[in-house]
């Protein structure tokens, strides 16, 4: 059940010094990126693929870019509790009382119990994330293409519904990423599609360029209309080290929030935000004195700050087990390990074990680094708040030029990151959540080669998906998923109607 | 903000028509009765039809209340981003790669965040520098030469 061979071979792998410099440096990464507001990790990811290429070793690139996905959850608390502004959504939640807490003079243990909760969640994921992934993939090695495009689908359904406000608008998106990934060569027949006598089309669109302008690009222009005068919080931050009561009363919101964010996190589309929300709404209805929650209840900071770690950690298991990524982030890894040559799936522990358990040994060396980064070194990081935007604009933008640049040196690949990024901007402007776009970019192709290969098996058949027992109970999931978010919406406008009436 | 919704309806009705034009005339949907490679994009684009109605349909009526798609002058600095970027992407290969970083940069606190002469041009230079030093010394990236370098 617990693999302490691998995890051992592991561990040496990631003690090495190269691999503890670059994991102390994707930590370091992700919570400057969690602490200022306006760039997240899939972006951080993004700008940071065309150099992961030039590093030798695969491992030591996903070491880079967990660390910088997991330091962000760490960070994102930061400018929740001090600023009232989330530093990354997955923090939006921890603003409500965390800031309270800092009103009411609290701030430090407000930061101290959110990067307590976060190691707790974090080293609960992993664990569960080391005993769950091998057997996973061991089981997905019986997946054929019918099970895989019912996996696909499932997923981008979970993906769709799960993020964003509304589900049309993701179920949208998520057929744009389709499409998109539909440009260039046909998978199985080498056709070339919706070039227009573009040669530059006839080669597929490349994922760094579509990430790097949906999210960085995008996001820059996005960031450009609001005028940030967000002012810090003047009061001293103090100790960070809650008191005895603190963590009494934060105990059970830690165990509960590492619980709801495991097992959230699994699910695509379910990942750190979801999981915090559910935590919150959870620990409001288990504490003894609700009314405190809103007003800086600390158990309303311990329990979303642990969902949304432990949700980072496990959603690395459909990831490396299924070679399907559930979130905008891990999508990033994604490409970044088939850019290293290596397909993420239930090969990946076979095929290549030392990226495996090179990666989760690292994460555990990683949360106890971000433990350290954010507890005793907190006011480091609020320094990097007073940092004008207005630089930080314009560097990033030439980091994501130069960087998809340095890719495949076509000017081309900067046009179309420039059009993405407007287009992202537009989308973001109508409401309209971009992860399922890029997510459906990814697990596009393996869908469409997949979805072929099963019909090539059975003639032309359909029947194929519902005969083959795990592909029929993946697609009734979906479709019991779909039928009850359509009755559920339906029930939601009877109520309305209701009462207004 | 209900119209701009109707109006990117539109404009998804017409990406969908244009997928399952392509999809239908110039790739093949069945190839010796097995799936072509135009089968996947038309189902695809026969979906996104569908969504682009009921997104539309889901935006008939008034709006319940004026959310203006700009706040005032809002759209100015997004705007003058985009021109700028877009001025470096063309002059890119004929300025070279590090003078077109240093353009940028410097246009860009000058004109969108309104920046001194001084500190604009300071940081345009030191920019260039960190990419000349980072991409083309240690990641040995092929940029165009130039003016600067």
């Amino acid at each position: 059940m617990f693999d302490f061979t691998g995890l051992w071979h592991g561990f040496q792998i990631a003690f090495s010094p190269v691999n503890l410099l670059w994991g102390l440096i994707g930590c370091a990464l992700g919570t400057a990126v969690g602490v200022l507001p306006g760039l997240g990790p899939a972006a951080t990811i993004a700008l940071l693929l065309p150099i992961s290429m030039k590093m030798g070793s695969p491992v030591t690139a996903i070491i880079l870019m967990s660390g910088i996905f997991y330091g962000a959850m760490y960070g994102g608390s930061t400018t929740s509790i001090l600023l009232k502004i989330p530093g990354e959504a997955a923090s939006v939640v921890t603003c409500i009382d965390g800031y309270e807490m800092a009103r009411n003079g609290r701030a430090g243990p407000a930061l101290g119990i959110a990067a307590i909760g976060s190691f707790i969640a974090g080293t609960f994921g992993l664990v569960g994330l080391t005993m769950m992934a091998p057997p996973l993939a061991e089981a997905a090695l019986k997946f054929g293409p019918a099970e895989y495009f019912s996996l696909t689908v499932l997923g981008l359904l979970l993906a769709t519904y799960l993020t964003g406000e509304s589900a049309l608008k993701g179920l949208i998106m998520a057929i744009l990423g389709l499409i998109l990934g539909c440009i260039g060569l046909d998978p199985l027949s080498g056709a070339v599609r919706f070039d227009f006598g573009v040669a530059d089309l006839q080669s597929n669109l490349d994922f760094v360029t579509l990430a790097m302008g949906l999210f960085g690009v995008g996001e820059i222009l996005y960031s450009l209309e609001k005028s940030e005068s967000a002012s810090i919080l003047t009061t001293k931050i103090g100790n960070v080290f809650p008191t005895l009561a603190d963590l009494a009363r934060s105990g059970w919101a830690m165990v509960r929030g590492s619980a709801i964010g495991f097992m959230v996190g699994i699910l695509p589309g379910g990942g750190a935000v979801l999981s915090s929300l559910i935590s919150y709404a959870v620990e409001k209805k288990a504490s003894k004195h609700p009314e405190e929650f809103g007003h800086g209840a600390i158990e309303g900071v311990a329990g979303p700050e642990s969902a949304n770690n432990a949700a980072a950690s496990s959603s690395f298991i459909p990831l490396l087990t299924l070679g399907i990524p559930g979130n905008a982030s891990t999508a990033m890894i994604f490409a970044a390990l088939l850019i290293h040559g290596i397909t993420p799936g239930p090969f990946l522990l076979a095929e290549h074990a030392d990226v495996f358990w090179g990666v989760v040994a690292s994460m555990y060396i990683g949360n106890v680094m971000l433990l350290i980064l954010n507890l005793p070194l907190v006011g480091m990081w609020v320094q990097l708040l007073r940092v004008p935007y207005a630089y930080l604009a314009p560097l990033i933008m030439v980091l994501t030029l130069v960087g998809v640049y340095s890719v495949n040196n076509s000017v081309f690949d900067i046009w179309v990151m420039l059009v993405m990024g407007v287009f992202g901007y537009t989308a973001r402007k109508l409401k309209f959540d971009l992860g399922p776009l890029l997510l459906a970019f990814v697990l596009g192709p393996i869908m469409e080669r997949s979805l072929r290969q099963a019909l090539l098996m059975s003639n032309g058949k359909v029947d194929i998906f519902y005969t083959k027992p795990i592909s029929a109970v993946l697609l009734g999931i979906a479709v019991a998923f779909v039928l009850y978010n359509l009755w559920s919406a339906q029930r939601r406008k009877r109520e309305a109607r209701a009462k207004s009436a | 903000m209900k119209s701009w919704q109707r109006y990117a309806g539109v404009f998804l009705l017409a990406v969908a028509g244009l997928v399952i034009q392509q999809s239908v005339w110039v790739l093949r949907l069945l190839d010796h009765g097995q799936p072509g490679s135009g089968f996947m994009p038309f189902g695809l684009g026969v979906i996104l039809a569908v969504l682009a109605l009921a997104l539309i349909a889901t935006n008939l009526g008034p709006e319940e209340e004026q959310v203006p798609f700009w706040k005032p002058k809002a759209w100015v600095h997004p705007l003058l981003a985009i021109a700028i970027t877009a001025i470096y992407v063309v002059v890119f290969d004929d300025i070279g790669a590090i003078t077109s970083v240093v353009v940028l940069v410097t246009g860009w606190l000058l004109l969108v965040e309104h920046k001194g002469v001084a500190v604009s041009v300071a940081m345009g230079l030191a920019t260039g520098l960190v990419v000349y030093l980072l991409f083309d010394r240690f990641l040995h990236t092929p940029f165009p030469r130039g003016l600067l370098f």
